[in-house]
């Protein structure tokens, strides 16, 4: 029998003048490092991490399910609302979950749609974090499906996008790991990946920012899994060829969630971004 | 291949988890190797039948067109990245679904594990 350091707890915030009622979780001490999920996921993807005693020695890792993932709620009124996520409306969210927590320059790791707004914040509000770790993240990822397949009456669009999105595990993953991550899409609500992917899939507007990122500021590392068929290592590439200073580690044996699908080959890569991101300043 | 599919046909009907998947999928699926066809019928996540083309009587709910070699490699116990999935071979130009690809999203887990059959036997070391 064991009890997990991972400790969750609720925070309401303020998010398009409506109340949010928001899921996070936390473990360790030290440097805050802020842990965004992918689209139609949440904090779950991160457990491996926060559970890593080598990992929460020297740092405080934070995640928070987005609005109308894992544990947050939908907003009220949401049965008659179509949930179609927007980079000012995840910006505001996440800005409003780091003053709720009292969050002071974090570093900001995402993965995916977290990886995509995390070099948003590189490009916007870079004076509020200490540095990015962008996993899977890319300038902009046009959709090769139709987004609403992912939500419709006659069919569960949680196991549709499990199956969509078992293209992009490794074949490396360990079983187990890549059943759990796919249990989190399958979990997802109705509507739920659809509007994550509007997002990831539709807003191309990181394209004209990303010269503007100042890395010697704020640096930038990107994070890419060989086996990711929607943020191919050469979509990340581009992405870090465009951005003056970023780096970038390919990841042979990984895919699209890599620490969820394989934790412990995605642990160095981790250690080696967290490396390279300076202490938070005072 | 004749024998592969008859193989993977036998792993099917005797897998009940996959059988249970495909419970609402009774179709005809237009398998395009190269120049070689085979139509597969699926009864309620069975396959009942598989047949070799050209026939251009049959009609099927989709299709997935690849090559062998590309077989080969997706087959594979450790799969290259983009021979590691169907939607791999399509993105990387070595396999390609026509027709109602909503049938085919609807039944997708079914599918995906229909076609890897051979790459678990694989694994297995059988």
């Amino acid at each position: 029998m064991s009890i997990e350091p991972i400790t969750g707890r609720y925070l309401s915030i303020t998010v398009g003048g409506a109340a949010r009622r928001i899921y996070f979780e936390e473990a360790g001490q030290g440097r805050p490092v802020l842990c965004l999920h992918t689209a139609g996921a949440d904090t779950r993807q991160w457990r491996h991490l926060m559970n890593d005693e080598g990992m929460t020695t020297n740092h405080r890792l934070i995640a928070f399910d987005m609005p109308w993932h894992g544990k947050s709620l939908p907003p009220e009124g949401f049965e008659t609302d179509e949930y179609l996520l927007t980079t000012d409306a995840y910006i505001e969210t996440v800005l409003a979950v780091m003053d709720g927590l009292g969050l002071k320059q974090p570093i900001l790791a995402g993965c995916s749609m977290g990886g995509r707004i995390a070099l948003q914040f590189a490009a916007l509000y870079p004076e509020r974090f200490a540095g990015f770790i962008a996993i899977e993240a890319s300038d902009f990822q046009p959709a090769w499906y139709d987004i609403d397949w992912f939500h419709r009456p006659d069919a569960h669009g949680g196991e549709m996008g499990a199956a969509l999105v078992s293209a992009n595990i490794s074949p490396y993953a360990p079983e187990v790991e890549r059943w759990n991550t796919l249990w989190m899409f399958m979990q997802s609500g109705p509507g739920v990946f659809r509007g994550d992917l509007s997002f990831y899939t539709q807003d191309d507007s990181l394209i004209a920012r990303l010269g503007d990122i100042d890395t010697a500021r704020t640096p930038v590392h990107m994070i890419v899994g060989a086996y990711d068929l929607t943020c191919t290592p050469e979509d990340a590439q581009r992405t870090a060829d465009a951005i003056p200073g970023a780096t970038l580690a390919v990841m042979d044996e990984l895919g699209h969630f890599p620490m969820s699908e394989h934790p412990d080959g995605f642990r160095p890569f981790f250690v080696d971004a967290l490396a390279r991101m300076p202490k938070a300043r005072g | 291949m004749i024998a592969t599919l008859k193989d993977m046909q036998e792993q099917l009907n005797s897998a009940p988890h996959l059988v249970r998947l495909g419970r609402l999928f009774s179709e005809t699926v237009l398998l395009g190797i190269g120049e070689d066809e085979y139509y597969l019928t699926f009864d309620k996540g069975q396959l009942v039948e598989v047949t070799p083309g050209p026939s251009r009587k049959t009609p099927y709910r989709f299709s997935f067109h690849t090559d062998a070699d590309a077989l080969e490699r997706f087959w594979q116990p450790i799969p290259v990245p983009g021979f590691h999935d169907i939607f791999g071979l399509v993105k990387i130009g070595r396999g390609r679904i026509t027709g109602d690809i909503l049938s085919l999203v609807k039944n997708l887990r079914y599918f995906k594990a229909f076609m890897a059959l051979p790459r678990g036997q694989r694994r297995a070391g059988a």
